[in-house]
């Protein structure tokens, strides 16, 4: 079943770089997700119970007190880990590793047993509680490239897999390999900072490739292992010029 | 069975109840003709423009075929159309650089509302009621020419008001031109994040009459006195751009930021320093800081020009306004003070900013000019890494509108709407205290309004006074806005305008680029509901009422009027290049829109302050800090604005960024300041102002001074579509309405409050639901 035993070589690896140094917590990231992705809006009730879904979301940590407090935001969203512990616990394969490097989530075989939710360390994934509600006519917004996920079944951040699928098959009719920045997904896309920035990993000349080499690079949660495939560049302090 | 037997049978026993799908009206809709060729999974990119705020950014929209309920021929029936799916920046386009901010994105749901009126309506219940008909386009805006011509009878046309959202372009330039030839006084364009006392500011430090562009990318050093330059405020998105450059996008280099304000905003909290400098004396601190600058002889003070003229004591420094003073009136320390003059000094480019709170304060003007002085004593007006003035079109042709469309003429908003429609019904010196001292006394004086056109504007969330009252005496409103919000719900008559999506759109951009640039769009997609553009209304009506009114508008179509505006550009040098007007208006039409380096300086006419600025930076606050301990901060919401945006489901449940709330409103106070009076988190705390109280849940920030409290504007609508009516709260509506000394613009920060915890209140905190922090010691 491991896919990887069939394509034993993967040429793609995704990877997100977020450098917190640019980001300034606007939220243009979620909302473009939400637009994106078809993910529903839940509601107030359900919200205040923590059921709100984004795939993406910007958090915020204060540091001290009045005066001398110092805020910083973090885009946290699906890491797409390497060593995944959402994938080995899923017991109908829904969770699964794509050769691509992405950690895939097929909701036609999702029964919503939700061990992935519990095994994920960063609380990215989201359960439909319910069927999801568009009032009409907010239902002709929906993303067609998208499909709506129904009750009962686990969703996350895929890195806008449709958006990769859409270039790789752009770039095969126009018999071309795929260029660095051809895929964009909806989050990197909207950030007007430029604090997103998407790419292979795999491609030593990309730009994430670049950025990954940075001496502010770090991953989240590094230490359990999941080895993710989003890279952190750490917020800097103002040093007056001089070299860190 | 043979089919003719199954239909007897089951007509017997009611077999089909159990046929799914047949007793639905979905199947049983008939189906049109699209309109439109389009190929199915194929998306196209169709340029188009942002109205949400006043930045006016380019946009792509992503239009996909689907099926759509429309109404053609008053027949309900299902139709294969266009329809939009996404929004995103126009790469092309200079002020959003191919990004969005997250109300831009949410642009989509305002054409998809369920809420969205469908068709005109005709008010059938009380004023105020929202009992409204349909009626016909043909009755609606018979109607509607009925009452201008009975107006016109009774040699009463000035006595009609027009009131709208701030408009640039050929949109403000039609109703001017319908409202001049009808004989009816100027439109009122009324917002309350206006920033009229920054351009009133601008004008006269620099003869530019408008908001600057922040040229970050090229700083190393900013100081911003409250304008939350990444959130809401003049261009937020091209601001962004830029600040990200700032930041990361030259190696080795990472220009500082310094934030005064009372309360961390979304930008203030991306900040390398927070200064807290009490409210209403960041003017002082601006000229303390050029006081340390040009006593150590960082910067000649004749290098401020103009600006540095308009204070008195410039050229000696300001001598009675040493760092030590400063620290008593603001409360920076005066180690504070020097280093941060040193450091501005010393990493040029540095820029200064003032916005937002500061400048809606009663002496908000003087605080602007004391910041423009000290830009101008950096040396970074209109050089790079300081602040720019974008340029505009030069336009020619008969529909070309005035050179400073967009800009001042029509600010301050408050001061229009007081003097036009809020003072004519004894709401002036009584309730409007303090007004503008520069004011011109009006020509005549205003009469009471017989007739009142309202588009997008909402005086009745987003002003003090008490608006419904005011409306139930006039005569007669009309509405062209697309919702039912607390203003518009008093109309008579509601003439729905067309999504942004679903029409012609142009707009010139004040700010956020150093190009000048007019942006254009066709529609992106074909109308959903019975409704129609609000400009081409506008035409029909005046086409009807015919005369004068006509003559002035001899367009059949507000596109025709576009392309008489802005078709001649062809022939001056920009990206475009074309030979032809058709050929130029087929690529401004793909390229949404049209931008060249050469364009038209705003004037440079010499305002003159007609007064010394002898009693310095004294600010007013209402009422007394002895029964009303806390400064009152109303502040713009990053999600859903000044409240026009709360009807976007995407943006009410999108976290806050500070907050994380969602949902709601809730009031920030600093957690010594809540320990001390026994409130907790989520508690319910009720806020009195002098003028009125209000109920919100508390959430503790250490971002905020212990003197402060602060609440985001943008719920409390008790009129706004399914998802924000009776949401939350509207501090606007417990301010006192004091406005800024000069210029009559509300100063919506000057009021102070108490508070008191009353009970158990609810906040939906996004982040409060999450596991533990997921990270630690980064």
């Amino acid at each position: 079943m491991d896919p990887k035993i069939q394509n034993p070589k993967s040429k793609m690896q995704w990877a997100m770089v977020v450098d917190l140094d640019r980001c300034t917590g606007c939220e243009a990231c979620v909302v473009a997700c939400h637009a994106e992705n078809n993910i529903p809006t839940v509601g107030e009730e359900q919200a205040t119970i923590g059921r709100a879904m984004h795939w993406m979301r910007v958090e915020r940590y204060y540091e001290g007190e009045f005066p001398d407090v110092r805020v910083k935001f973090q885009p946290v969203f699906c890491q797409q880990c390497d060593a995944a512990p959402c994938e080995p616990v899923c017991p109908t394969y829904a969770s699964y590793h794509t050769t691509e490097g992405l950690n895939g989530q097929v909701y036609n075989r999702c029964i919503g047993t939700r061990y992935c939710a519990n095994a994920c360390p960063y609380n990215v994934r989201f359960f439909n509680f319910y069927n999801p509600v568009w009032e009409k006519p907010l239902h002709l917004q929906l993303n067609p490239d998208v499909s709506v996920r129904e009750v009962g079944v686990m969703e996350k951040c895929t890195f806008c897999v449709q958006r990769i699928k859409a270039a790789e098959i752009a770039a095969k009719a126009e018999k071309r390999e795929l260029k660095d920045g051809d895929v964009q997904p909806a989050c990197a896309q909207s950030c007007p900072p430029k604090a997103l920035v998407f790419g292979d990993l795999n491609d030593p000349k990309s730009e994430v490739s670049r950025l990954a080499g940075s001496n502010r690079a770090t991953r989240l949660l590094e230490e359990l292992g999941t080895k993710p495939s989003v890279i952190y560049l750490r917020r800097e302090s103002w040093n007056d010029g001089k070299e860190s | 069975m043979q089919r003719r037997d199954f239909i007897k049978l089951s007509a017997i026993t009611g077999a089909t109840a159990a046929l799914d799908g047949c007793g639905q009206p979905d199947v049983q809709l008939i189906r049109f003709i699209p309109e439109e060729e389009l190929t199915p999974g194929v998306a196209t990119w169709k340029p188009s423009i942002c109205t949400l705020c006043p930045a006016g950014c380019g946009t792509l929209v992503k239009v996909m075929e689907g099926d759509a309920e429309v109404i053609r021929n008053g027949k309900l029936g299902l139709m294969k159309m266009g329809l939009a799916n996404k929004v995103e920046g126009n790469p092309k386009h200079p002020v959003s650089q191919g990004k969005l901010c997250p109300r831009g994105q949410a642009m989509l749901q305002v054409t998809y509302h369920p809420d969205r009126i469908k068709h005109p309506l005709k008010r059938t219940g009380p004023r105020g009621s929202g009992q409204f008909q349909e009626i016909s386009w043909d009755e609606a805006i018979k109607e509607l020419v009925a009452k201008l011509q009975e107006l016109q009878a009774a040699k009463q046309q000035a006595s009609l008001a027009f009131l709208t959202k701030p408009l640039r372009g050929q949109g403000r330039e039609l109703i001017e031109r319908f409202l001049g030839a009808y004989g009816a006084p100027p439109p009122v364009m009324f917002e309350l994040f206006d920033e009229s006392v920054l351009r009133r500011a601008n004008a006269l430090s620099f003869g530019r009459p408008q908001l600057p562009t922040l040229d970050l990318a090229r700083s190393n050093y900013v100081l911003s006195f409250g304008a939350d330059f990444l959130g809401t405020w003049n261009s937020p998105v091209a601001q962004s751009i830029a600040y990200g450059q700032m930041r990361q996008g030259r190696p080795g280099q990472r220009g500082k930021f310094v934030m005064v304000e009372p309360r961390l905003s979304q930008t203030g909290a991306n900040a390398d320093e927070w200064i807290y400098a009490r409210p209403a004396t960041e003017g002082a601190l601006a000229l303390g800081l050029a006081h340390v600058i040009i006593r150590e002889k960082l910067r000649r003070p004749e290098g401020a020009g103009r600006a540095g003229d308009l204070i008195p004591g410039w050229l000696e420094g300001r001598e009675e306004f040493p760092p030590e003073k400063i620290e008593m009136q603001t409360g920076v320390p005066t180690a504070t003070i020097v280093r941060l003059a040193r450091e501005m000094a010393t990493h040029p480019p540095a820029v200064a900013v003032a916005g937002d709170a500061p400048l809606a304060q009663t002496n908000g003007l003087r605080t602007a000019l004391a910041v423009n002085a000290l830009n101008a004593l950096l040396g970074s007006v209109e050089q790079p890494g300081g602040i720019l003035f974008t340029p505009l079109p030069k336009l020619d042709g008969t529909a070309s509108g005035h050179e400073n469309s967009g800009l001042e003429g029509a600010y301050p908003a408050f001061s229009r709407l007081a003097s036009r429609i809020l003072e004519p019904y004894g709401m002036s010196s009584g309730v409007f205290s303090g007004s503008p001292r520069n004011a011109q006394p009006p020509k005549a004086k205003p009469q009471p309004l017989k007739a009142l056109f309202l588009y997008e504007a909402n005086p009745a969330l987003l002003t003090p006074a008490d608006v419904p009252e005011i409306l139930s005496k006039v005569p007669f409103i009309a509405s062209f806005g697309s919702f039912v919000d607390e203003t518009s719900v008093h109309a008579d008559l509601i003439l729905p305008d067309h999504s942004p999506l679903e029409s012609w759109l142009d707009d010139i951009p004040e700010s956020g680029t150093r190009l000048a640039v007019v942006s254009l769009a066709a529609p992106a997609v074909r109308p959903l509901h019975n409704t129609r553009a609000m400009p081409d209304t506008l035409l029909e009506i005046a086409h009807q009422l015919g005369q004068e009114v006509s003559k002035a508008l001899p367009w059949k179509t507000y596109e025709e009027m576009l392309k008489e505006a802005y078709g001649g550009l062809w022939k001056q040098t920009s990206s475009i290049e074309a030979t032809k007007a058709d050929e130029f208006w087929a690529q401004i039409r793909e390229q949404g829109g049209w931008w060249s380096s050469e364009g038209l300086a705003p004037s440079t006419r010499a305002l003159k302050l007609e007064y010394s600025f002898g009693s310095l930076l004294k600010a007013e606050f209402y009422e007394e800090e002895h029964n009303f301990p806390f400064h009152f901060l109303p502040y713009p919401s990053q999600l859903l604005y000044d409240g026009s945006l709360a009807h976007l489901p995407w943006l009410q449940e999108a976290p806050d960024p500070l907050s994380t709330a969602m949902w709601g409103t809730w009031l920030e106070i600093n957690p010594q300041t809540a320990a001390r009076m026994g409130i907790a988190q989520g508690d319910l705390v009720e806020v009195t102002s002098a003028d009125g109280k209000l109920q919100a849940p508390a959430l503790l920030s250490p971002g905020i001074a212990p003197d402060v409290v602060a609440m985001p504007v943008g719920q409390g609508h008790n009129q706004y579509t399914r998802y924000a009516t009776s949401r939350g709260a509207n501090p606007v509506k417990i301010l006192h309405p004091l406005v800024e000394h000069e210029t009559g613009s509300l100063a919506w920060a000057a009021t102070r409050v108490k508070i008191s915890k009353i009970g158990e209140g609810k906040l939906a905190l996004f982040g409060a639901e999450l596991r533990e922090h997921p990270q630690e010691h980064r």
